[in-house]
């Protein structure tokens, strides 16, 4: 039994330590939102925060999780209120199959959690890790950009 | 194995009448109205229904899988019943026949086709609910019919003001009637100028659920009681068998319960076997920890060289193939020409990789079987799932999901077959995910072809004989339905048409033959699919690189030759026109002859009439690209695409398809290669097969020209403009030809060094 603390719940989870925590989240605990794409951290379809920090969950042994705060996509939309990332996805209407977006969303997030005034060369090299095979990465950049002058406008900044 | 009935809705009316969930909207074969209506009800829903909450729901028979179809679908609905489209849904359909599509008479999706099969029957669908919901919503109003209009969710009376909303006409449930063929076809439908959905940028109603992790994809089925499996893969990709399974190892792996040795009686697979366990980690344990003893079978020592070795080797010989084009006498005009011109051209093996590996949950409960997939094609699938199983195809319901990327891939039906049999091996539900490893190493990927041109052209430079010869595997046949072949123009049997797309081209030509060869070597170690864009993927990477030689040959530039082949003669007429216009429109966004461009940057044309001859979209691309003329490494700045698709329906919508396709079409171009080796595709996961990133995109810029013909598809064409126009800019940056693809920095150089010398 290991304890996890997810989106501010703390869950029980009968796993191996070595259980990477893509299969806790998505099939233990039946969140879906995070996805699995290649489970060799080569495309980012099921990143994570760990404490705030971007992770490839497929990479991350649950072991490893105990005692820090994951977030998964469910877990972004803080009391119903969706965050800007996600006003910014639909507003530029980036998704196209969708698989991929929630990695896509969660890894822009540890973006502008430190950097809210990110420069294009930034958000590449942030985000290149991230592939979608449907190619939405100008929309991705255009929504980033956007989300991040929503949270400067609100803030004052 | 599947009976595909064309045109099956020209017999069926069409019925409104209550349901269990208010009011439903849809076709029934003629015979099956009274039956209908003598249920009551003919639920839970065909086509569309709206609730007594006044929500619509449309029934998509039409696999969602990131183009936005379902939401394109309910937006034709919507605007000839003149919904409110805050309160349209979609709703994803099994594979029961009565959500067919009406056109192909089967649940599939591909080739572009749905928004222009399909527009004017979702348009005469919403349209005969509109009528009649005016008629129930007079009635309540105590209104003439004659003077109420609908508009937004609501019947109003146009003298009074007066309001009735489609929820509360529904909520009253009186509203029912039969439309007869007749009636329908009757119906006056909008002209472009009453739009008020058609042609607007509306939020696609997809997206919201992309952007919380609600969307529901195949891989997120969740089945009380399920196990777990993952399929262990031969070393080939077809024609091994399984000899000997040792689980010494895998029975000390927690949760392990079996290793399952598919018997497929399709012939789908040969050599998997599932390892099944109560945990996904457990079952990938298991399966890693299994040692197999296989003999590989016939196809251990086919690689790419051989298949291209065989493809020579069919192509020299007279008696190969069927005819697909046959005009004028290419042979005499080719001899007869000033100069000829002969060149080869090869496509790499390709893989899909949606980002969704291949999954499918399988389940039997009271002598119904369930299968959960996301599939392009579900009425073949579930038939493959059933002739597996060996049950009545009347006892298989697939349950359909969005998709996390399709591209062709989910066209094809093998990833039901390990879910059904481990399920049906160990009694209980079973979850089956393909590891990424899997999923490339089993793909049904788009053929290696080999094409070989020869060119006869006059004094002038102009083309008056070619000869086109394309060798691969047949996908299309691969299926063995006979109504999806193209029956030969020498009469020498079916041929598939998907492998030749496209070299029907818009050109004026007089004298063309062009000749489809089944390279069955090929179609026996690497049974071939049909991935994005299909033969016009390659097919144009020849004609359009062949144009382009021929016009440096005769000194022309390569837009006007292009265009003075286009003349629009005989039965290019229209079709030829447009595809000018395109031409003009790329060549112009991009300043083609009128910017100038910097040492050792050149731009490339290429146009294209994918995806087939009867339903073209016109589209063209220029590229600029700079190469270093030493090491030959090339950097794509932009891409110009301009498309003509006639009715636009979102226009947003067409954009997003055309930067994904046009996109797609470069990573193809540039980026992803898969080689066979031993029987066996070299591609294990995204760090040795690579599709585009980020950092690797270009500049795009985007021209939609509309125009009020029938909707034509917009996600595959772009596709297959690309790598022709990025090898035309790199002739045009440093004067070498690349007619190979990818194109890769190594053969930049070659073919830089071989210049020099
Ligand atoms: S699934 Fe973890 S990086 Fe791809
Ligand atoms: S939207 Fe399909 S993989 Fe990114």
């Amino acid at each position: 039994m290991l304890t996890l603390t997810v989106n501010g719940q703390q869950k029980q989870v009968d796993v191996e330590n070595d259980t990477p925590l893509l299969w806790v989240i998505r099939e233990h605990l039946q969140m879906t939102g995070t996805k699995f794409g290649c489970g060799a951290g080569l495309c980012g379809a099921c990143t994570v925060h760990l404490d705030g920090t971007a992770v490839r969950s497929c990479q991350t042994a649950a072991r490893d999780a105990v005692g820090k705060k994951i977030t998964t996509i469910e877990g972004l939309t803080v009391g119903g209120k969706p965050h800007p990332l996600q006003d910014a996805w639909i507003a530029e209407q980036v998704a196209q199959c969708g698989y991929c977006q929630s990695g896509q969303i969660m890894q822009a997030a540890s973006l502008l959690a430190t950097n809210r005034d990110p420069t294009k060369a930034e958000i590449v090299a942030h985000m290149d890790g991230n592939l979608c095979r449907c190619m939405t990465y100008g929309r991705i950049q255009k929504a980033i950009i956007r989300a991040a002058a929503d949270i400067r406008a609100k803030s004052g900044a | 194995m599947t009976h595909i009935e064309r045109n099956s809705l020209r017999r069926r009316s069409f019925i409104v009448g209550a349901s269990a969930t208010g009011l439903a909207f849809g076709y029934v074969a003629a015979n099956g109205i009274k039956d209908a209506l003598a249920a009551q009800s003919f639920g839970p829903t065909a086509w569309y229904s709206i609730g007594p909450d006044g929500i619509v729901t449309v029934m998509v028979g039409k696999a969602e899988m990131g183009q936005h179809v379902s939401s394109t679908m309910c937006q034709i609905v919507a605007e000839e019943l003149e919904a409110d489209w805050s309160k349209v849904r979609i709703a994803l359909p099994n594979n029961d026949p009565k959500y067919n599509d009406p056109m192909l008479g089967a649940l599939i999706t591909g080739g572009s086709w749905s928004t222009r099969m399909n527009f004017e029957t979702m348009s005469r669908a919403g349209a005969a609910g509109r009528i009649t919901l005016i008629e129930a919503g007079a009635g309540l109003l105590g209104v003439p019919v004659g003077e109420c209009r609908a508009s937004n969710g609501q019947v109003i009376h146009s003298k009074t003001g007066k309001k009735v909303s489609y929820a509360k006409i529904v909520a009253d449930g009186k509203a029912s009637k039969t439309w007869t063929p007749d009636e329908l076809k009757a119906i006056k439908l909008k002209t472009p100028d009453q739009y008020k959905l058609v042609g607007v940028a509306v939020p696609q109603l997809d997206i919201p659920s992309k952007t919380n992790g609600t969307a529901k994809f195949g891989i997120d089925t969740m089945v009380p009681g399920m196990l777990y499996g993952r399929p262990v893969m031969p070393p080939v990709r077809y024609g091994a068998t399984v000899k000997a399974v040792d689980e010494t190892e895998a029975r000390k792996v927690k949760g392990y319960v079996k290793a399952v040795t598919l018997d497929d009686k399709t012939g789908t697979t040969s050599g998997w076997i599932v390892a099944v366990a109560t945990t996904y980690e457990g079952a990938k344990k298991a399966a890693d920890a299994l040692i197999v003893t296989y003999d590989k079978g016939p196809n251990a020592n086919v690689s790419d060289q051989t298949i291209i070795d065989e493809a020579k080797k069919l192509q020299a010989s007279d008696a190969a193939g069927q005819l697909f084009v046959s005009q004028g006498d290419p042979a005499a005009a080719i001899a007869g020409a000033a100069k000829t011109v002969e060149a080869e051209y090869l496509t790499s093996i390709n893989i899909h990789a949606p980002l969704e590996p291949m999954n499918a949950t399988a389940y039997e409960q009271g002598g119904v079987w369930h299968v959960h997939t996301g599939n392009q094609f579900a009425s073949r699938t579930g038939g493959i799932a059933a002739a597996a199983l060996g049950v009545d195809p009347k006892n298989l319901v697939l349950h359909q999901y969005f998709m996390g990327g399709g591209f062709g891939r989910r066209l094809d039906a093998d990833m039901v077959i390990p879910a059904v049999l481990a399920s049906k091996a160990v009694g209980k539900p079973v979850k089956l995910i393909y590891a990424r490893e899997d999923d490339m190493a089993m793909d049904f990927t788009r053929p290696l072809t080999y094409q070989k041109v020869k060119a006869g052209v006059d004094a002038d430079g102009k083309l008056v004989g070619l000869q086109h010869d394309v060798v691969c595997a047949w996908p299309t046949a691969r299926w063995g339905i006979p109504e999806f072949l193209t029956p030969a123009v020498d009469k020498k049997g079916p041929l598939d048409g998907f492998t030749v797309n496209g070299a029907d081209f818009w050109y004026t030509v007089p004298n063309h033959k062009v000749r489809a060869i089944l390279n069955e070597l090929a179609q026996r170690a690497t049974p071939s699919g049909q991935l994005r864009s299909v033969a016009p993927g390659w097919t144009f990477w020849a004609v359009e690189s062949l144009i382009d030689e021929l016009a440096h040959a005769a000194g022309k530039d390569p837009v006007d030759y292009r265009l003075a082949m286009l003349d629009g003669a005989g039965n290019n007429a229209g079709g030829a026109k447009k595809l000018a216009n395109a031409l003009r429109t790329a060549a112009g966004r991009a300043g083609w002859g009128s910017v100038t461009l910097p040492k050792n940057t050149g731009m490339g044309i290429a146009c294209v009439s994918s995806q087939e001859r009867a339903t073209a979209t016109w589209t063209a691309c220029a590229a600029t690209v700079e190469v270093n003329p030493t090491s030959g490494a090339f950097e794509v700045k932009k891409l110009n695409v301009a498309m003509d698709l006639g009715t636009v329906i979102n226009p947003d919508g067409v954009k997003a398809q055309i930067e994904g396709s046009t996109l797609w079409g470069m990573s193809l171009a540039l980026f992803e290669q898969a080689t066979l080796k031993n029987g066996a595709l070299q591609a294990t996961n995204f760090g040795d097969y690579t599709p585009m990133r980020m950092s690797e995109m270009p500049e795009l810029d985007i021209s939609i020209i509309a125009n009020n013909d029938p909707p034509s598809g917009c996600g595959e064409p772009a596709v297959t403009v690309v790598a022709p126009a990025i090898a035309n800019a790199i002739f045009n940056a440093v004067g070498v030809r690349v007619r190979s693809l990818p194109i890769t920095q190594a053969a930049v150089r070659t073919a830089l060094q071989a210049k020099k010398t």
